[in-house]
């Protein structure tokens, strides 16, 4: 069962286009990444379902209950839309005791004040926070302040819950902790969640479907996976991972293969949408993909080593092939010269 | 397996905003202020366009009034007596202000903490207290005067010359133009003159071609200001133009009765016309002007730890100015004042000792309207201040986050009563009082000096107001409106509770100026109205000097104290 649903959406402001017909469902359970480049739209749309934005034209559905409809001319306000939201900097009342700021949802509904502080406790306890609830916020570490703000948008049980970038505010060694406790917990608690992030990474490690939005359009969606190894477009394929990017002429196109070629090299590679014999093409591979070979062979480039970098698990290396750089990982270090890179056909993407 | 238990919760508790009832408050706000700005100025201009005071019962619309000061001589006197002053004070106020700003800003200047607040203070004492003070102090028989007699045989200066007025409107309006320049320079990120000192500019250089043209903008606006605020002035020139005759245009205003010998109120709202007209577009400009500044200031280098500059040898010569301007500004009316409030009579031959006295203060509590006056400016500032702020807060959240047509008339409404002077809006008060018959009654009680006092200060306490709003983060009120709070319950739980320190900051800032006021309550003095400010003008008038002496001295105190408070609460004394 679909639990939020976003139609054809369209949002500007002023002049400026933001979401250009942006659609999407967002299923019981699921953990659904928007991930984009900066000014593609995402945190837009989260605050278009949240209320904070009033779109254009389009629809929102909460469970089967519409909440926006421009051409109905319905607009449920931000607080009338029962979603819980995790800001980006958490915004936590800074007046207000950690026990006050979860607690507040819960007394704006005319709960009992009995019932306000069993529930409240259970959903510190839950995030381990219990011992925490006299706190202002001021007293509590960046990670501390996050679950807070988990907490409060979690305990009156919104059906959807939207995550704004929500480890950003974390630093680099605590986020990745962090990303594997909240994939966890909205595992255990089976939430439905809705999460903005600019990071690839976390994209791929948090959500079962991830949405790349592109200029306020959806580029492609799928699960991580497809996203990774099977990206339908050029953008979709440079936003994931590191590539390498080799600009070249497409010569053939045959049984779904393309043959790409350079300034003194000829690769075959699968053919994208958008490749056309004849015409410029880009081929994309990941640098993982890439294997440093002894010598000459099949669909394998020749390059001139420029230089290498320890990057402490493995060694990255940089070469000229002619005009193009391409880059390619390695156990060991390399003499400097010559080398012999093998593309495999299915990992090079001709677009 | 989920660990809560997820009991039903009720959806929606709250109604969805947007209904009749939760629009009403800010409706009834804003119709409230529209008419509390609206209704006085407007009363004028019909006013300035009647042959006839407006409760006469022969009376008819024309231009009768306009007609007859245009034809007054004295009328151009006193307007080209106003531009050459706030010319003069501008002249000497800005450059002033600006090397101030720069020597307490960018240099190893000794003792700068204390001293802040010391610079601020010509800016807290009214000027009307001020003007009195130069009065006794370097007067012809004042204390300096007989003193600098006594040692070179002849005091060098005047006081009551066009120039001198000038010369002391200007100094004594330097914070004006140190405040502006001064945060101008602290926005700007000490991180560009660094990198001209690396590019090989000596400190002098960097102050001339990156300080100074990166501060460019607040200083034309501090120009601009110190103008409109010289076209303004009224307790200066009303004290140190008398003796020589010197009219402005505002003292020209004041005169116009005396002169006809009846209500001539047709030609009173004439020259009010004729100021506002001025001073109008130089708010307009005002406006601009600060637009421009906060262009610049988004510009900025990052605002780091700013290095000073040693002053080195110049130093001295660094602390010989600035004493000499407090010295002047500061120094001299103040210890005018309060030498003359313990004195019986003071001349050539007179000794202090022998002349001391508590006579003065024992003659103040002994006038039952003067002890009004005091209480009546003690209750204005700190009842009547709290309420005051109350209603700028509630003006302030009618325009908080909404930007809407009803947002934009607010801000304009707001800036009007900037463009009429005190004096204008307490005598538009009077004639409202006079002209509603209901509201009559509210004349004779210190509600009339209090609406008069909010209105005037209307703009300045919301800039105080929206600075605090400012300051509360979007997505804290965001927050609040996702867990289901309305906007209402958002204003009260969640933003009031956040600008609390500002707002007690704010009561504070108007309870000194609610203090310092003078020339609104003029018009509206009555008994029971009585406040110290209108009181002294109309003492000063009648040459009761000791009196005045002595309640210019409580006067000062009662703003100190506020000033006091405002420093141990940590009240920032300037946006």
């Amino acid at each position: 069962m679909s639990e939020l649903t976003v139609d054809n959406l369209y949002l500007r402001y002023g002049d400026n286009p933001i979401l250009k017909g942006v659609a999407m469902t967002l299923n019981r359970g699921e953990v659904v990444s928007l991930l984009g480049p900066s000014g593609s739209g995402k945190t837009t749309l989260l605050r278009a379902v949240a209320g904070l934005e009033a779109p254009h034209e389009g629809r929102i559905l909460i469970g089967d209950k519409v909440v926006f409809d421009r051409a109905k001319g319905i607009d449920i306000p931000a607080e009338g839309r029962n979603l819980g939201l995790v800001f980006q900097s958490y915004a936590l009342w800074p007046h207000k005791t950690v026990f006050d700021n979860v607690a507040y949802a819960l007394k704006l509904r005319s709960i009992s004040r009995a019932d306000v502080g069993t529930r409240v406790q259970a959903a510190l306890e839950q995030l381990s926070l219990g011992h925490l609830a006299s706190r202002f916020p001021h007293q509590l570490s960046g990670g501390q302040q996050q679950r807070v703000a988990l907490a409060r948008a979690l305990v009156y049980n919104p059906p959807v819950i939207l995550l704004d970038e929500p480890l950003s505010n974390l630093d680099a060694k605590l986020r990745e902790e962090a990303r594997a406790w909240l994939r966890e917990l909205i595992m255990r608690m089976q939430l439905s969640a809705l999460c903005v992030t600019h990071d690839q990474a976390e994209a791929l490690a948090m959500s079962d479907r991830i949405l790349l939005l592109n200029g306020g359009k959806i580029e492609q969606q799928g699960t991580p996976e497809e996203m990774y190894s099977s990206p339908e477009t050029l953008f979709t394929a440079e936003f994931m991972g590191s590539n390498n990017r080799l600009p070249g002429r497409v010569a053939e196109i045959r049984d779904g293969a393309a043959l790409l070629e350079g300034d003194g090299w000829r690769l075959w590679g699968t053919a994208k949408a958008g490749a056309a014999s004849g015409s410029d093409g880009i081929g994309m591979i990941r640098l993982e993909r890439i294997r440093i070979a002894e010598g000459p062979g099949d669909n394998r480039l020749a390059a001139k080593l420029s230089t290498s970098m320890y990057l402490g698990d493995k060694w990255e290396h940089l070469f000229h092939v002619g005009e193009a750089r391409v880059r390619a990982y390695g156990d060991q270090p390399l003499t400097a010269g010559a080398h012999w890179l093998e593309v495999p056909r299915q990992s090079f993407w001709i677009f | 397996m989920a660990t809560v238990a997820k009991p039903t919760i009720p959806v929606v508790i709250e109604r969805p905003g947007g209904g009749l009832l939760s629009g009403l408050p800010r409706a009834l706000t804003i119709v409230l202020t529209a008419c509390a700005v609206l209704a006085p100025l407007s009363l004028i201009l019909y006013q300035s366009l009647l042959n006839a005071p407006f409760f006469d019962a022969v009376k008819a619309v024309g231009i009768d009034a306009y007609a007859f000061i245009f034809a007054d001589p004295d009328f151009w006197t006193a307007l080209r007596n106003s531009l050459l002053i706030a010319a003069g004070m501008t002249l000497i106020a800005v450059p002033l202000g600006a090397v101030l700003a720069f020597v307490m800003e960018r240099t190893d200047f000794p003792g700068k903490r204390w001293l802040e607040p010391m610079l601020l203070v010509p800016s807290f004492v009214s000027p009307m207290v001020l003007s009195f003070g130069y009065v006794v102090a370097a007067g012809p028989v004042g204390f300096y005067s007989i003193w600098a007699t006594d040692v070179f045989g002849a005091a060098p200066w005047g006081l009551y010359s066009l120039g001198a007025m000038s010369v002391i409107a200007g100094l004594t309006h330097v914070p004006n133009v140190y405040i502006y320049a001064s945060s101008a320079l602290k926005n700007l990120g000490s991180d560009v003159e660094e990198a001209a000192r690396i590019a090989g500019a000596s400190p002098f250089r960097v102050a001339v071609s990156v300080s100074l043209p990166l501060i460019m903008p607040a200083l034309l606006f501090s120009a601009v200001l110190i103008f409109f605020l010289g076209i303004e002035l009224f307790g200066l020139p009303l004290v140190l133009g008398d003796p020589e005759g010197h009219l402005v245009l505002s003292t020209y205003l004041y005169k116009l009765t005396n002169k006809l010998g009846t209500p001539s109120y047709h030609l009173m709202a004439a020259v009010a016309v004729c100021i506002v007209a001025m001073t109008i577009p130089l708010v307009l400009l005002q406006r601009h002007l600060l637009q421009n500044v906060r262009k610049y200031a988004t510009i900025k280098g990052k605002a780091g730890r700013i290095r000073e500059l040693p002053l080195g040898a110049w130093k001295w010569v660094a602390v010989a100015l600035v004493g000499l301007w407090l010295f002047v500004a500061v120094i001299v009316p103040i210890s005018g004042i309060a030498l003359r409030a313990f004195v019986t009579n003071w001349g050539f031959g007179v000794h202090l000792a022998e002349a001391f006295t508590l006579e003065n203060f024992r003659e103040v509590l002994n006038e039952p309207t003067d002890v009004r006056a005091i209480w009546n400016t003690v209750l204005l500032g700190t009842v009547g201040g709290a309420i005051t702020v109350a209603c700028y807060t509630a003006i302030g959240f009618a325009t908080h986050r909404r930007n809407d047509g009803w947002s934009r008339l607010v801000d304009y409404l707001v800036l009007v009563p900037r463009a009429v002077p005190g004096l204008l809006i307490g005598l538009a008060f009077l004639w409202v009082f006079l002209f509603f018959p209901p509201l009559r009654p509210l004349r004779e009680t210190i509600f009339s000096m209090w609406i008069a006092y909010t209105v005037v200060w209307l703009a300045y306490g919301m800039r105080l107001i929206s600075s605090s709003l400012m300051q509360v983060s979007t997505e804290l009120e965001e927050a609040a409106r996702t867990v289901g709070a309305r906007r209402g319950r958002i204003s009260r739980e969640i933003t009031l509770p956040l600008i609390r320190h500002g707002l007690l900051g704010s009561w504070l800032l108007v309870f000194m100026i609610f203090e310092r006021e003078y020339s609104t309550g003029v018009y509206l003095l009555a008994p029971g109205t009585e406040v110290i400010g209108a009181e002294l003008v109309s003492l000063w008038q009648g040459g009761a000097i000791d009196v005045v002496a002595a309640l210019s001295l409580i006067n000062i105190v009662l703003v100190f104290i506020g000033l006091a408070f405002a420093l141990r609460f940590g009240v920032r004394l300037r946006d």
